[in-house]
């Protein structure tokens, strides 16, 4: 039978469309349940025996939700206890257009066969199709036709066996007129809520219930807090008319009542709007797409260098507030304002499920407490929980259900436990979600693009392959390392000049495109590495295994070949697929000894010292082009072997086999670079680094100039000169403090699509135009360059994708964003494990450097540690000392003693376990000495320790 | 046009009947031959319908989009013709035969219609010289057997009567910015006066008469015709002489004024047959090209 549904919609140049699509009926839809005999189904997913002990329902019974029970209470259906639930087509249809990350979530929920989940195509039923009538809403349409559904099951079922006693179908729904038509129409139907709590098995499930409108008014004072959103509609008309701008919300991790919008503009044009004070930040969230409305010149205020955290109990009434944000309004020089902004409106949230704590509440009884999420940045949550007491100490997610204008904070739900807080995996798994890396192990799909054990190379892949076997190959990586994905060679040509190998693991042989593996390392875009613990994009069989140029196996490589002289001058460049057999894997240290040790001269030994000898020349040359030499301190944990603890740290060091390897994977990037450019102009995908915009480089001119030390930015050239002359007697370190301070100022380096852009210049490298391609193990930006480069030699066929250049751009997109995300998560997890090694270690004392001064605070640096800190010289607990701060030097006078950058001071580092909220590191100032706000020097005891720890 | 050869024996026949008020049909001067109409019968327009008068078939579709009003007029909408001779009427019209018919036809179609005595424009202003809604009538002609116009004039009617345009409205904001909103029920809908819209009544001079409705045979027997169109009061909106031969003004007033009773006695069972099938609503049974 064939109907025709009508509707009318807008098009996107505001004209009217009107649409229709041919809608089919039929009759052989099954109910899906085990109990029918009717219908000719072939499996069925619904049980006969569908118990949930409930004291509503004490027959057998399927569920049938509705969309806004699905939409607002997934995390409840997720569970395993909710058995037996027939999803209406309309349903899953209404919440695929109003939530994809529901919608995925449901549609794996259905896929779980453990569920008893079943889509019944109820508009495609011949007897459950309704058509829309004059004068009804669409959403009155679909409860009608889940209703209609829902009565049609119950007579189904009824009709279909005598003997099933009572199967029954029960309707879920939280729209009182919804309910009460059903009732009227003889069916069974409850309140989502009066239904969850009436499962008297399982009491934990009330949790992860969404609160819902009708009990906020219990939550809140009635007091309104914020400025109504304006509807959709008229934001939509605010920015086409150009009052209302849209952007990204982006919280202040430092200020809670400070926030930055950002505008994606055309290009390079991006602009930033400063948000100020809880009432124009208006219940916005971090990563909310916003719209804003901007405030008059007059009012325009300049962003507060102040660090404000929202502590302490729950409060309503804002009077400590409008104090903390006098504290912000400081009259600042008329130059330093920003444009400011209000928000007026939420054009797409962009709520996650958040990791976080508990804060219990201190009224026993309460059922309601506050959530303190782990990204500062997020504002915390109340929720509704009757575990309090189990979850405090727990780090939990948590849902945001809805952000009333009453309310100071957002109502969420619980979601799950991750675990106890403090604990290394449950830690290790909150710095995962909270920066979106992909960790979940490969699935059944990934893994059957995998090759089939046991592997071994065959005269197919033979056909377009160099046999490299017989050269000297061999591999330098830091220890430990189990994805080796580049080796090298050189050797003496008979015409005197050098061969110089770079190989790198053929990763693209083995993921193919288009297939689910190569999805998902795309998704992945990039290995990432934690302290002790390595998040693989490919699977271990290729990453540590089949791709990895171990020595003494016969690997599959690309090598990049050049002829050179020894002036390491390129006189010859090729690329070929090969197959290679390392001689040997080597450690850095092994490599340097090899070098150093003169009694040796095998020719693994030859080959690397002709590698070093070429790569001080290449380092030269680069150095002189311009090249940056930046410095940022890196630790190394050294970790039990067996608790996986960190016993001890130090700053990572670089020996020359470091630089060596490095030359010539720089010099292996660019040539690729250029040869895929040459071959792709408009798909060629690279690697650029902007220069910093000038304003960029003030607070490093700044401190270099308190020390009376001029520097350079006009180039990438000057500033390296400058850099490399700026010294000062009497302290060494001074150097490297500034080259710290340079990398801040730098710019990220991204990847991108070379025919969406037309800048490709390299400034930190001082490279005209750069890839990457040496790390396709962990990398997926390198694997693309692989393919490029294998279609431009004529190795490998192309395909639609790697030429389609906007597909490509949001390719780059992704692993731009992938890589920052692993680059926090890196950072994150160091900071986790110097957490661990402090806890051990009690109270220190240690010399520090001071690094950044703010208006109430200093940032310290502790060398020694690679550890950056904050002193505070404002507490909520303590007097405030007098403090001055100077915006131009910058200094910061504390009572009588003035901080500048670079001043040397000793503090104390502990960690500060009295929140386990945010377990820190606390810096407390010893040296200078300043009445009232420094600390008593600690004893020397811990120290003790040591010799026990240095076995 | 789709022409048929007709011998001179043929030809007196005709006439000779004609002259005595009974034509080869069996009908009377002023008959029609059998019509049937259908509307609705295209889902993706907003208005459409199928004319059958004898084997001439006609099928109308109208889309209504929003446009730019006509400067001189800012408060009115307006309609636009296109006639589609379609292969499948006649062989004739293969390639760009029925080109210069479909214009002919189009530009008549232009002067009976679109003005605002007969259609009341101003009802499709949206907003003053800005938007406006735009009926775009498609004719498409399926089969050709003689008094086109006729035929679409009154499936013309017919569509702009079942047309259903989307009611929209104008928000204004703070700025004066305005933005068209659309009701998201399908059902909300605006519909058209065709109270005054009137109908081609073709009349054909044979001998030294004139029959309405002329067949292919008849047509080819005259040398002139008139084409007049009447409102149901009888008011005479446009009159146009067609074909080659001259008209002497005792005839054409003869003709006017049989064209007057003609029409009026055509619209009043038209817009009665239009009602009752706007009355059966879903229940109504679909014909269809097939039926």
């Amino acid at each position: 039978m064939l109907k025709s549904k009508t509707f009318v919609k807008k098009t996107r140049s505001g004209g009217v469309m009107k649409v229709v699509r041919e809608h089919y009926l039929r009759d052989d839809i099954w109910c899906g349940s085990e109990a029918c005999t009717e219908c000719k189904q072939e499996s069925t997913v619904l049980q006969t025996d569908a118990c949930i002990e409930s004291s509503l329902c004490s027959y057998p019974h399927y569920l049938i939700p509705d969309t806004n029970v699905v939409l607002h209470q997934i995390d409840v259906l997720e569970d395993a206890v909710i058995r037996n639930v027939i999803i209406l087509q309309t349903v899953l249809q209404e919440v695929r257009h109003r939530s994809a990350p529901v919608y995925k979530r449901l549609k794996d929920i259905i896929h779980e066969k453990e569920k008893h989940f079943y889509t019944f195509t109820n508009e495609h039923h011949r007897e459950t199709f309704i058509e829309r009538e004059p004068g009804e809403t669409a959403n009155d349409r679909n409860d009608r036709a889940i209703r209609v559904a829902a009565k049609w099951y119950s007579q189904h079922l009824k009709t279909s066996e005598s003997d099933t006693d009572g199967l029954k179908v029960v309707l879920l729904t939280n729209d009182q007129g919804n309910k009460q038509k059903a009732e009227e129409s003889g069916l069974l139907v409850y309140k989502f809520e009066e239904y969850i709590k009436s499962l008297t098995a399982n009491p934990e499930l009330v949790d992860h219930l969404a609160l819902s409108n009708d009990n906020k008014n219990e939550i809140t004072s009635s007091k309104v807090l914020f400025p109504e959103h304006l509807p959709l509609s008229r934001i939509q008309a605010g920015i086409k008319s150009g009052s209302f701008v849209q952007g990204t919300f982006r919280a202040s991790r430092d200020n809670y009542l400070e926030a930055t919008v950002f505008i994606q503009g055309e290009g390079e044009d991006s602009t930033e709007i400063l948000i100020q004070g809880l009432q124009n930040l208006n219940r916005a969230v971090h990563q909310d797409v916003v719209a804003v409305q901007l405030l008059p010149r007059s009012q325009w205020v300049a962003p507060s260098s102040v660090v404000l955290q929202d502590e302490g109990a729950a409060k309503d009434d804002n009077v400590e507030e409008e104090e903390e944000e006098k504290a912000l309004r400081i009259s600042a020089a008329e130059a330093a304002r920003k444009a400011t902004g209000k928000v007026v409106g939420i054009i797409k949230r962009n709520w996650r499920p958040f990791c976080g704590m508990l804060n219990v509440s201190q009224i026993k009884e309460s059922t309601r407490h506050l959530f303190t999420p782990a990204d500062r940045r997020i504002p915390r949550i109340r929720i509704e929980t009757r575990q309090a007491t189990t979850l405090a100490g727990q780090r939990i997610m948590v849902s945001i259900d809805g952000w009333p204008k009453d309310s100071r904070y957002p109502n969420g739900h619980f979601v799950r436990s991750l675990g106890g807080a403090g604990e290394k995996d449950t830690e290790q798994e909150v710095l995962l979600l909270e920066h979106d890396v992909p960790h979940q192990a490969f699935s059944q799909a990934v893994l059957s693009f995998l090759p089939k054990m046991p592997w071994a190379i065959t005269p197919e892949d033979m056909v377009r392959r160099e046999d490299l076997r017989h050269l000297t190959v061999c591999s330098v990586d830091p220890p430990g390392c189990t994805d080796i994905d580049d080796a090298l060679h050189c050797r003496e040509l008979e015409n005197g000049n050098l061969e110089v190998g770079v190989h790198i693991a053929d990763v693209s042989h083995f993921i193919r495109p288009g297939n689910a593996l190569d999805k998902e390392a795309a998704n992945r875009g990039t290995t990432v590495y934690l302290c002790g613990k390595r998040i693989d994009m490919v699977p271990e069989l290729l990453s540590s295994n089949l791709c990895s140029l171990r020595s003494n196996v016969e690997r599959l490589a690309f090598s990049c070949i050049w002829e050179m002289n020894h002036e390491a001058e390129i006189l010859k460049t090729r690329f070929t697929k090969s197959v290679i057999n390392s001689k040997a894997s080597l450690t850095y240290a092994e490599a340097q000894m090899r070098i150093d040790d003169t009694n040796k001269n095998d020719d693994i030994t030859k080959s690397l010292r002709g590698l070093n000898k070429l790569a001080k020349i290449l380092k030269r040359q680069r150095i002189e082009k311009g090249a940056l030499t930046l410095s940022s301190l890196e630790v190394r944990f050294h970790m039990d072997s067996e608790t996986h603890d960190p016993i001890d740290l130090q700053t990572k060091e670089l020996m020359e086999t470091n630089s060596m390897v490095e030359e010539f994977m720089l010099l292996a990037n660019i040539s690729v670079a250029q040869k895929i450019y040459d071959e792709f102009q408009e798909c060629a995908l690279l690697r650029k680094h902007p220069a910093p915009p000038p304003s960029n480089y003030d607070i490093l001119l700044k401190a270099a100039k308190s020390k009376d030390v001029a520097i350079h930015t006009d180039t990438a050239k000057a500033l390296a000169d400058s850099l490399d002359g700026a010294k000062v007697d009497g302290f060494p370190y001074f150097n490297t403090l500034l080259r710290i301070l340079a990398t801040r100022c730098m710019m990220q380096a991204v990847y991108f699509c070379s025919g969406m852009d037309n800048d490709f210049h390299h400034y930190g490298l001082a490279s005209p135009i750069y890839t990457h391609f040496t790390s396709p193990i962990r990398r997926y930006a390198d694997i693309i360059a692989h393919r490029l480069l294998a279609v431009a030699i004529g190795a490998d066929s192309t395909y639609p994708d790697l030429m389609d250049k906007h597909k490509q751009s949001a390719l780059c997109n992704n692993l731009n964003y992938r890589h920052k995300m692993a680059q926090y998560a890196q950072r994150a997890s160091v900071a986790f494990h110097t957490q661990l090694f402090f806890k051990s270690r009690g109270i220190l004392n240690e010399e520090g450097f001071v690094l950044f001064v703010r208006k109430n605070a200093i940032i310290v640096l502790i060398p020694k540690f690679g550890l950056e800190g904050t002193v505070f010289f404002d507490s909520k607990d303590k007097v405030t000392p007098s403090i001055v701060f100077d915006e131009e030097g910058p200094a910061l006078t504390v009572e009588q003693h003035t901080f500048r950058i670079f001043d040397k001071v000793k503090v104390t580092i502990s960690l500060d376990a009295s929140n386990i909220q945010h377990q820190k590191i606390r810096m407390a100032l010893t040296d200078p000495v300043i009445p009232g706000v420094s600390v008593p020097v600690p004893d020397a005891e811990p120290q003790a320790k040591k010799p026990k720890l240095d076995r | 046009m789709a022409t048929v050869q007709v011998s001179e024996a043929e030809k007196v026949y005709i006439l000779h009947g004609i002259r005595d008020d009974l034509r080869v049909d069996g009908r009377g001067c002023e008959d029609y031959r059998h019509m049937e109409i259908e509307t609705d019968v295209v889902s993706n327009t907003d208005g459409s319908a199928k004319v059958t008068l004898g084997h001439t078939a006609v099928l109308v579709g109208i889309k209504a989009e929003i446009g730019k009003p006509r400067p001189l007029v800012p408060n009115e909408g307006y309609l636009e013709f296109f006639v589609d001779c379609s292969a499948n009427a006649t062989p004739e019209f293969e390639g760009r035969g029925g080109e210069e018919l479909g214009t002919e036809l189009s530009n008549t179609l232009y002067k009976v219609f679109n003005n605002k005595h007969s259609v009341d424009l101003k009802s499709l202003c949206i907003c003053p010289g800005e938007h406006c809604w735009v009926l775009y009538v498609d004719v498409l002609l399926l089969q050709c057997d003689g008094n086109l116009y006729d035929a679409i004039s009154v499936a013309i009617k017919a569509a702009l009567f079942n047309t259903k345009i989307p009611r929209v409205h104008i928000s204004t904001d703070e700025e004066g910015g305005k933005e068209i909103e659309l009701s998201d029920d399908p059902y909300d809908c605006m519909r058209l006066n065709v109270e005054n819209v009137p109908c081609i009544v073709t009349l054909c001079k044979v001998g030294h008469r004139h029959v309405v409705d002329a067949t292919l045979q008849e047509k080819a027997c005259s040398v002139a015709s008139l084409i007049i169109s009447v409102t149901h009061k009888g008011t005479v909106t446009c009159t146009r002489k067609v074909g080659g031969g001259s008209l002497d003004p005792e005839s054409i007033f003869e003709m006017t004024e049989a064209g007057k009773r003609v029409g009026k006695a055509l619209h009043a069972p038209l817009m009665k047959v239009l009602q009752q099938e706007e009355h059966l609503g879903k229940k109504k049974q679909k014909v269809g090209f097939l039926g």
